[in-house]
Parts: structure tokens; C-alpha cells; sequence
């Protein structure tokens, strides 16, 4: 049985469709992320989920009751907001008890359950301050806290970690990580960052203009993006694009004389974009080679991303700092037959037959 | 700016000192006049600082002796605690549901909007209504219908105050404790009210001010001691055929004094800054 079903979720404000149709099946357990950027309906979804907004028209179960018109407090679910959204005036320890002081849980038994999760999140030690009294990172566990406590059967985060600072960021990430995997429940999260896409989610659904671009499981969304949308916005530096014509034989690149050697099974002079990944990019002269001439090296410390043209398009290669690539250079480039994403210009769908 | 020149910082500091002085040098002569014998008022050239300090007209005003002036101004001072006081409660109580709602669903702001829209009237347009209306109702000469005309010139404004308050708390910290289970009324009780404490104080002290400073409306419907406020018992003062300017001087003081004490018993509830920490930042 699904924890948490959408079906054809569409949400109108007046004119404008936010949400056209959403259709999401999540097991028990599950850690999906709702990826996209801003204004891509996300937060929308979200909030339909957790009922603070309702759909215009679909529905939303959640294990087999649906809940569409039913009461955020009912919905056994829990969320957690961007802006923490923590009681101000209250202590630490009574945020964090809230929800269940409001459903009336016993005072000795609410205060076991406070420590608990005070203790599962390191902040046993805050629990009679205020949150003003707080660090950004304390604030945000305090905000976890209290969701945790009343054990729903979904989480709920809104973008929680956009408010850190990247150090912090990283380590809240692995926490949540860290949490997931110990209490193995249902997580709905938005961000508009892939890495925390790509490192929390067991399942990412890639949004855009109110609909799911794909929604798979993150290496394949990485290694087989389905549009070129979610070819170039997971991943950094972000995947190259090149426009290409097929041949019987393989591409060829607009702006390079020598085709490339590609088994890709389409009909031959079908204009494609051809997208490659810097980082599958190596230096060697092998069958499926670039000719590229280097503009601007930058040394990351684990890496050299060099951005340089081939055939007069723009192409970034992220290299190893050994390679010793400089400005003005010219070098081969070359990836593996399965590093070419191809796609149709016109609808950005993907080619590739995949293995 | 942490640094600055000694030049600046004394234009700086001569400035304040000069704006005080403007603002405070009324009020400053408000007391001398208060206190200085009736002899030295009339002097010819003006004496700034009286030859011998006079309270008597404390006394005179302060006297509970039956049909003096005393009693006339301390009946006064009662009706102006009453009128202002029971405006002023009746206002903040209104305008805490009505600012939620109107900041909470903008759909419905053009209401207020109309509502502040009567605002723009003269008092003089809607007087002889209002008072057809209270004469009708046999409501004249009455603290409680003056404290009912007051309410509907505070309502507004307080709405409008504690709409603006409403507008600087997060929703999200209503979204969550609605989700954390928290009914419409213990959301506001537990949570929005203690966060917009400082804005229902200020609407409540400025809705004070204007009911306690009003003076044509309760000129209009108040008759006698039964009614009458403070701004017209002191308009009495000046209306004999000779004014002793001490003696408004002295009720100006002491009718100033109840406002400058809420302003002091409130200051607490001022200190905004209170959501700081609820959300980010």
C-alpha cells in the first residue's frame, strides 16, 4: 500500500495553472524530493499536501484514506518550514511539545516525548530557551524536533536548509540523512537544490512549470535525464549542450569537420542536441573525440573545469588538476558512447535508446 | 556609524538638545503659568519665573467642596477616564478580530478600505445625525453613548494599526500551529496575540489619546457634570466673563497627567521586537 498517493493534482489560481496534472505514487519509507526552481509549483504541492492549500481538481490519499478537504491537524501530517515558523514566545521545549499539548497528550508523557527528540537531535541543553536565544542550525533542529515528536506518517519539509550557511547546510544534510535512515519514514521534501536533491531523495521528481519532468531515482536521473530540462539542471557545472546532425555513422558536431562515431539508431539527418557532462569528460584521443580549444581555466581543487569551445560552441570540461590544461591550449577530449544524452530540440525529450 | 567627528558629534547632540527644547518649552510654560499668582501673569514686562510659588490652584481644582470648580473638573476627569477608557477597551477589542481577518485574507481589505474611506468626513458632517440619532435614542449628555460616537472614530484606526501588526507575523507560524493541531482561537490566543502585544499596546494608546484630547463631539452631546470631559470642562474655564489663565494652565497639566501615565505603564508592551527569533534571521 502507498503512504501517499496524488492523482492528477491540479491546482488554478484565477487564470494561472500552477500545478497541471501530478501524479505521484510513494511507497512507506520513501524520501522524495520535489525538485525545481522557483515558481515551479513545488511549494504548491507541498502545501496541498500538508492541506494548507487544497487542489483545484485530484486527489491526494494518504495511505488509503483521501484527505482532500480533511483538516491539516487531522492529516497525521507533520512539516517543517523554510522560515522554521517556531513559536516565539514560547520556550524550546513547549515548541517543540506544541502539537501534542494541542491534541492533549499527558504532560509527563508529552515531556518524555520533548526529550526524546531533544535528545535524538543534540539539543537536550536548549530546551528552556527562547528561539531567539538560538543559532540559525539550533533553530532548525528545534523546528525538526517538533515535527518528530508527534510521529506522523509523512514529513513535510519546505526548502528547511536554504537559510543555513553552506557548512552548516552540509552538515543538517547529513543529519536528516542520518535521521531518515533511522526512523524510515514517509518524506515529502522541496529544494531547489540538486545536491540535496541528489544526496537525501531515495526518488526525485524534477518540476517545471507545474508539471513532473521525471521522477526516478537519482542516479537515474543524473546518468538518464529524460528532458533536456533536467539534463542541465541536475548536476554542476551543468550538463553542454551541443546542436549536432546525425550521420549513418554517428554526429556530426555544427562547427567540426571530422564526425563523431556514435551508435545512436536514429534516422540519419535528424538535427539532435547532443548533451555531455563535464565531468565525463576525460583527456585522450580515442574514437569519440572532441577537438577543443581551451579559454579559461579554473582550479576548484579537486578539479580544473576548463571552459573552451568545440566547433565554435561552448563546452566545459571539469578535468583533473594534473592534466595541466591552460588558456589558449588546444586538446582532444573525450567521453564513453554511454556519456552522449541526445535529445530533440524542439520538445527536449531524449533520444537515447537506453540499455 | 562608529566613527565620528567631534564636530559632528556636537551638531549632533546641540540639534537634539534644540528639538527638545522646541517640543518641551509649551509645555514647561504650561507649569510656570500654573504656579505663578495671577499678579505676576499680567505684569507688564512678562516675569518668566513668578516672584513666589502658588499651588492654590491645585487646590481649588483638587477640592471636592459640592458646586466648586473642583468638583466640576474632578467630575470631568472622571467622564474623560470613563469615555476614553471604555472607547479605548471596546476599540482594541474590536479591532484584534477585524485586523486578523483583513490581514489575513486580503480578499476582504476593501472593506477596511471603506471604512477608513468615512474617516475622511468632517466631524461636522455627521454631528447633527449623530445627535438626531442620540436624541432619539435619549442618548445625549451620556458618558457611555459619547464612549459609543468615540468608538466609531477609534475602530477604524485601531483596525488599520492592528492589520499592519498582523502583516509583520509570519503566517507560516499560524500554518504550523494550525498543523500542529491548534484551533482558530488558541492559534490567535497562544500564538498571534502574545506576538502582537506591542502593536495592540500602541493601538491602544494612540486610540486613548484621541478619545481623551476629543473635544467636538463631547462638546456637542454632554450637557452637565454628568458627561461633560475634561476638554470641555476646561473650554468652561475660558468661557467666564474673566479667565484666570493659571487656573486653565493648571487643569491643562493635570489633565495631561493621566496620558503621560498609561504612556509610562505601557512602555513594557511597546518594546517591540518581540517575533525576533520565530522565523529566520
Amino acid at each position: 500500500m502507498s503512504a501517499l498517493t496524488l492523482e492528477r493534482i491540479a491546482k488554478n489560481y484565477g487564470e494561472v495553472e500552477t500545478l497541471k496534472g501530478i501524479d505521484i505514487a510513494l511507497e512507506s519509507g520513501e524520501f522524495l524530493v520535489l525538485l525545481g526552481s522557483s515558481g515551479c509549483g513545488k511549494s504548491t504541492l507541498l502545501n496541498i499536501i500538508a492541506g494548507l492549500a487544497e487542489p483545484t481538481s485530484g486527489d491526494v490519499r494518504i495511505g488509503d484514506r483521501s484527505v482532500v478537504g480533511v483538516h491539516p491537524k487531522d492529516r497525521d501530517v507533520a512539516m517543517v518550514f523554510q522560515s522554521y515558523a517556531l513559536y516565539p514566545n514560547l520556550t524550546v521545549a513547549r515548541n517543540i511539545g506544541f502539537g501534542l499539548e494541542m491534541r492533549h497528550v499527558p504532560a509527563a508523557e508529552r515531556e518524555k516525548a520533548v526529550r526524546e527528540a531533544a535528545a535524538l537531535l543534540q539539543i537536550e541543553n536548549l530546551l528552556d530557551r527562547k528561539p531567539a536565544q538560538l543559532s540559525g542550525g539550533q533553530r532548525q533542529r528545534v523546528a525538526i524536533g517538533r515535527a518528530l515528536v508527534r510521529r506522523p506518517k509523512i514529513f513535510l519539509f519546505d526548502e528547511p536548509l536554504s537559510n543555513l550557511d553552506a557548512k552548516l547546510r552540509m552538515e543538517m544534510r547529513s543529519e536528516l540523512k542520518r535521521l531518515h535512515q533511522m526512523l524510515k519514514t514517509t518524506v515529502v521534501y522541496v529544494t531547489h537544490d540538486q545536491i540535496e536533491a541528489m544526496t537525501l531523495a531515495t526518488r526525485i521528481a524534477v518540476m517545471r512549470n507545474g508539471v513532473i519532468e521525471q521522477l526516478d531515482r537519482p542516479e537515474a536521473i543524473y546518468n538518464r535525464p529524460a528532458t533536456l530540462y533536467v539534463a542541465t539542471f541536475v548536476g554542476a557545472p551543468p550538463m553542454n549542450l551541443l546542436s549536432a546532425t546525425t550521420t549513418p555513422e554517428g554526429l556530426s558536431i555544427a562547427g567540426l569537420e571530422t564526425p563523431l562515431a556514435l551508435r545512436h539508431g536514429l534516422e540519419a539527418g535528424r538535427p539532435v542536441t547532443l548533451g555531455i557532462r563535464p565531468e565525463a569528460l576525460g583527456l585522450a584521443a580515442r574514437e569519440t573525440a572532441l577537438a577543443f580549444h581551451a579559454e579559461l581555466a579554473e582550479l576548484t581543487g579537486p578539479e580544473l573545469v576548463v571552459t573552451g569551445t568545440v566547433g565554435g560552441q561552448k563546452l566545459v570540461a571539469s578535468l583533473p588538476p594534473a592534466s595541466g590544461v591552460s588558456p589558449g591550449d588546444r586538446a582532444t577530449l573525450f567521453a564513453a558512447p554511454e556519456a552522449f544524452h541526445l535529445f530533440d530540440p524542439a520538445t527536449g525529450l531524449r533520444l537515447n535508446r537506453d540499455r | 556609524m562608529e566613527r565620528q567627528s567631534l564636530a559632528r558629534k556636537i551638531a549632533l547632540h546641540a540639534a537634539a538638545l534644540l528639538l527638545a527644547a522646541v517640543i518641551l518649552a509649551p509645555l514647561v510654560w504650561l507649569f510656570v503659568m500654573s504656579i505663578s499668582p495671577p499678579a505676576d501673569l499680567a505684569a507688564k514686562p512678562l516675569r518668566w519665573w513668578p516672584e513666589a510659588v502658588d499651588f492654590s490652584r491645585y487646590r481649588l481644582l483638587l477640592s471636592t467642596v459640592e458646586n466648586s470648580a473642583g468638583a466640576a473638573f474632578l467630575a470631568a476627569l472622571r467622564n474623560s477616564l470613563l469615555v476614553a477608557g471604555t472607547a479605548t477597551i471596546a476599540a482594541v477589542l474590536l479591532a484584534i478580530p477585524a485586523g486578523w481577518a483583513v490581514s489575513r485574507t486580503p480578499s476582504i481589505g476593501w472593506s477596511l478600505g471603506l471604512i477608513i474611506g468615512t474617516y475622511m468626513l468632517p466631524p461636522v458632517a455627521l454631528a447633527v445625525p449623530l445627535y438626531m440619532a442620540l436624541a432619539h435614542f435619549g442618548l445625549l449628555n451620556n458618558v457611555f453613548s459619547l464612549a459609543l460616537v468615540y468608538l466609531t472614530i477609534l475602530a477604524p484606526f485601531t483596525t488599520w494599526l492592528m492589520k499592519s501588526g498582523f502583516d509583520t507575523i509570519p503566517r507560516d507560524i499560524e500554518a504550523a500551529a494550525m498543523m500542529d493541531g491548534a484551533g482558530l482561537f488558541a492559534t490567535l490566543r497562544i500564538v498571534t496575540l502574545p506576538l502582537a502585544m506591542p502593536v495592540v499596546a500602541t493601538s491602544a494608546l494612540f486610540a486613548f489619546l484621541l478619545a481623551w484630547d476629543e473635544f467636538f463631539y463631547a462638546l456637542l452631546f454632554t450637557a452637565d457634570q454628568r458627561a461633560k470631559t475634561l476638554t470641555v470642562a476646561i473650554a468652561d474655564l475660558a468661557g467666564g466673563r474673566v479667565s484666570d489663565y493659571g487656573l486653565i494652565a493648571t487643569a491643562g497639566v493635570l489633565a495631561a497627567l493621566p496620558p503621560v501615565l498609561v504612556g509610562l505603564f505601557m512602555q513594557r508592551a511597546l518594546i517591540s521586537g518581540l517575533t525576533n527569533g520565530g522565523v529566520k534571521g
